[in-house]
């Protein structure tokens, strides 16, 4: 995909927004190597709600300290860490997860991915005998006829049969499936029964968020696909023989997922909001994990320290706004 | 149309049902919960007397609790054995899951693993309370909605238009919890604007119809971080949709044949412009669902989102299960109000004998 960068003449709205995203970036990856005066998780029991100060000399909080004592300049290196660490990459997976579902089912629909025969009983097989189901004789039943008809298939007259009687794989059908029962709840509400649990580890969030926002994606590039399948490029591709994974993957895919470049922003930026929010209701982080939301949520037990709500949230309006701006700019750019 | 409504109902009812066990099936899987959750009461009372207790009575009480539960039977209707003669055990009727489903079909949506309420009254009461405040939201939104949209369909001309539209568009962005703090800072503050009760206790001694006026009060942010929560993403493709049907040959049209813009607007542009529109409403009743949980905790309301938030840190599942099957009837509602306004608003597919 080529992506036409505007000049800064004509978009400067969008430059602003990629230099604060890329500052945003920055700062977030070298976080550990920032000269901070104070820890971000650690209270300074000493200085509680304390405003912004800008002494001459010596270790301050330039930014104050939020009721429980924390540093506001180190919880927003903190919290803009915990956006690179966990809301980018789950967005990054999501989106590429969502593009190869979505791009997958709209292509081969319900009716024509065709499995062989002994994919299928050999599927089956191995899936009896890892399970152990009661029964093992009939794994091995199963295990036996795949063989066979994998051998069957060098003589012309029986794998012409084979040919003609394979299992249709209603890809379409499982992925609107799955993605439907994800959408049967709001996403907000999943997140908070799924946190009901112990407080999920990094990599248990990442997951959940992930599976939470590829439903999206997937849904935009499947009706996307189902515009690309019957363009006449597709059919020339078929007619010079080449196999369907590879007119999928080289031809299809890229083209459906252009819309991609506006949608994955905006999806990172959900995904933002999502996590702020569950952090703001104080759940799914355990109390040593200082994020944007956390921070903002202190202020309420002290309405007038208006520094601990200023900095992270205008920090998360400006990168939501941000990305915002760059998902226009992608769309026009399609 | 009735046959498809009832396919698309069927699919959203059957979703709902498969999501509700599996985060049954999940919590129940974590565990770790209620023993402990029922116990540390009991605990806590015995520590200053009962000092012998020993481990073997600590277990015997958990096990206790877990029997009055229901916890002791096995999850589901079979099991496999984890350990290396694997086997499959069916386990019929008497599992947690069958007791649960049967429960639900009777109504009995189990009890709190932190008081021992029935989880029913609980969520009957707070509903009572989240029910008013989310139907006023989504009704004030889209008239709301549909008086900006109407206002905003000539075009971004004229500055007003201009400023509203960019409003709009920044709301489009900011999360409903940041917009809500912003209006309990700005308006709920004692050390800044003081105009509304933002959170607290309600007044000792009232009278009822003092009661009404204070929760009525307590109501006013949290209903209007909703509306504007959920008012750019219904605005904005309205007046979107109106400004392309204005550019529509029928328009043109209506307005040679002498008819004033106001009247294109409504009689001529609107209906069409609806109609797509009422997608978006689909989506709406879950988005306030979704949207009563943050206002909820944030306000310290006493509904159905601070349940589930309050239910969901103190690991009382059964109360979380219970309010992921009312928010996914929430949403079953909200497909059902879509196809009737889609029915209303199109001419076309209403059936025709």
């Amino acid at each position: 995909m080529k992506i036409a960068w505007p000049s800064f003449g004509a978009q400067p709205a969008f430059w602003l927004a990629l230099g604060w995203l890329l500052l945003l970036a920055a700062v977030a990856l070298l976080a550990p190597w920032l000269p901070l005066p104070y820890p971000a998780a650690t209270p300074d029991l000493l200085h509680v709600s304390e405003p912004p100060r800008w002494p001459a000399a010596g270790p301050a909080h330039y930014f104050g300290t939020d009721p429980l004592g924390r540093d506001v300049l180190a919880g927003l290196v903190a919290g803009a860490r915990r956006l690179l660490l966990l809301s980018l990459p789950a967005a990054l997976l999501a989106t590429g997860a969502g593009a190869l579902a979505g791009t997958a089912a709209g292509y081969w629909g319900n009716q024509h991915l065709r499995l062989p025969l002994a994919a299928a009983t050999g599927a089956l097989g191995v899936a009896w005998w890892a399970l152990a189901l009661p029964g093992i004789l009939l794994a091995y039943i199963l295990l036996a006829s795949t063989l066979v008809l994998m051998l069957l298939t060098r003589w012309p007259l029986p794998a012409a049969w084979l040919r003609r009687h394979s299992l249709a794989f209603p890809l379409d059908a499982l992925v609107l499936g799955v993605a439907t029962l994800l959408g049967a709840v709001p996403r907000l509400v999943l997140l908070v029964a799924l946190a009901a649990g112990p407080p999920p580890s990094h990599w248990q969030l990442l997951a959940l968020l992930t599976l939470l926002a590829w439903p999206g994606t997937a849904r935009l590039v499947r009706g996307q696909m189902l515009q690309v399948r019957v363009q006449p490029f597709i059919a020339a591709a078929q007619a010079s023989g080449l196999p369907p994974a590879r007119i999928w993957w080289r031809h299809a895919l890229p083209h459906a997922s252009r819309p991609l470049l506006a949608y994955a922003p905006l999806s990172l930026a959900g995904l933002i909001g999502l996590e702020s929010a569950l952090a703001f209701i104080g759940l799914g982080q355990g109390p040593e994990v200082v994020s944007w939301g956390s921070l903002l949520a202190t202020v309420r037990q002290d309405p007038a320290a208006w520094w601990v709500a200023a900095g992270p949230g205008l920090a998360l309006f400006c990168t939501l706004l941000a990305l915002q701006k760059v998902a226009k700019t992608g769309e026009k750019d399609r | 149309m009735g046959r498809w409504l009832l396919a698309r109902l069927g699919r959203a009812a059957v979703a709902a049902w498969l999501i509700a066990s599996l985060v049954f099936i999940g919590s129940r899987l974590v565990g770790g919960g209620p023993e402990q959750l029922a116990l540390s009461d009991a605990t806590d009372l015995s520590r200053p007397t009962g000092g012998g207790r020993t481990l073997a009575r600590q277990q015997a009480a958990e096990q206790a609790v877990r029997h009055r539960l229901g916890l002791d039977l096995p999850l589901f209707y079979f099991s496999r054995t984890a350990r290396p003669p694997v086997q499959w055990q069916w386990h019929g009727p008497a599992n947690q899951y069958h007791r649960w489903v049967a429960g639900l079909l009777r109504g009995d949506l189990g009890y709190s693993y932190r008081d021992g309420q029935p989880v029913g009254t609980l969520l009957g009461q707070a509903v009572a309370y989240s029910l008013p405040l989310t139907g006023s939201a989504a009704l004030l939104a889209v008239g709301l909605a549909l008086g900006l949209g109407l206002y905003l369909a000539p075009g971004p001309a004229g500055w007003r238009r201009r400023l509203l539209l960019g409003l709009l568009a920044g709301w489009q962005v900011t999360p409903l919890f940041l917009l809500a703090l912003g209006l309990l800072l700005l308006f709920a503050n004692p050390d800044f604007l003081n105009i509304l009760p933002g959170s607290g206790q309600a007044p000792e001694a009232a009278s009822s119809v003092e009661l009404v006026g204070y929760w009525l009060a307590r109501s006013a942010l949290p209903l209007l971080s909703l509306v504007l929560a959920v008012l750019p993403e219904l605005t904005l493709p309205l007046a979107a949709l109106l400004r392309h049907e204005l550019k529509a040959g029928y328009a043109t049209t209506a307005r040679a044949k002498g008819l004033t813009a106001a009247q294109v607007l409504r009689r001529h542009a609107l209906p069409n412009a609806l109609l797509p529109l009422v997608t978006t409403l689909t989506d709406l009743l879950p988005t306030l669902v979704a949207g009563t949980v943050v206002v909820e905790v944030l306000f310290g309301l006493p509904g159905g989102g601070r349940l589930l938030a309050e239910a969901a840190a103190a690991h009382d599942y059964p109360v979380v299960v219970a309010a992921v099957l009312l928010s996914a009837a929430a949403r079953l509602l909200g497909l059902v109000v879509a196809d009737v306004l889609y029915f209303l608003a199109d001419p076309r597919l209403r059936p025709s004998a």
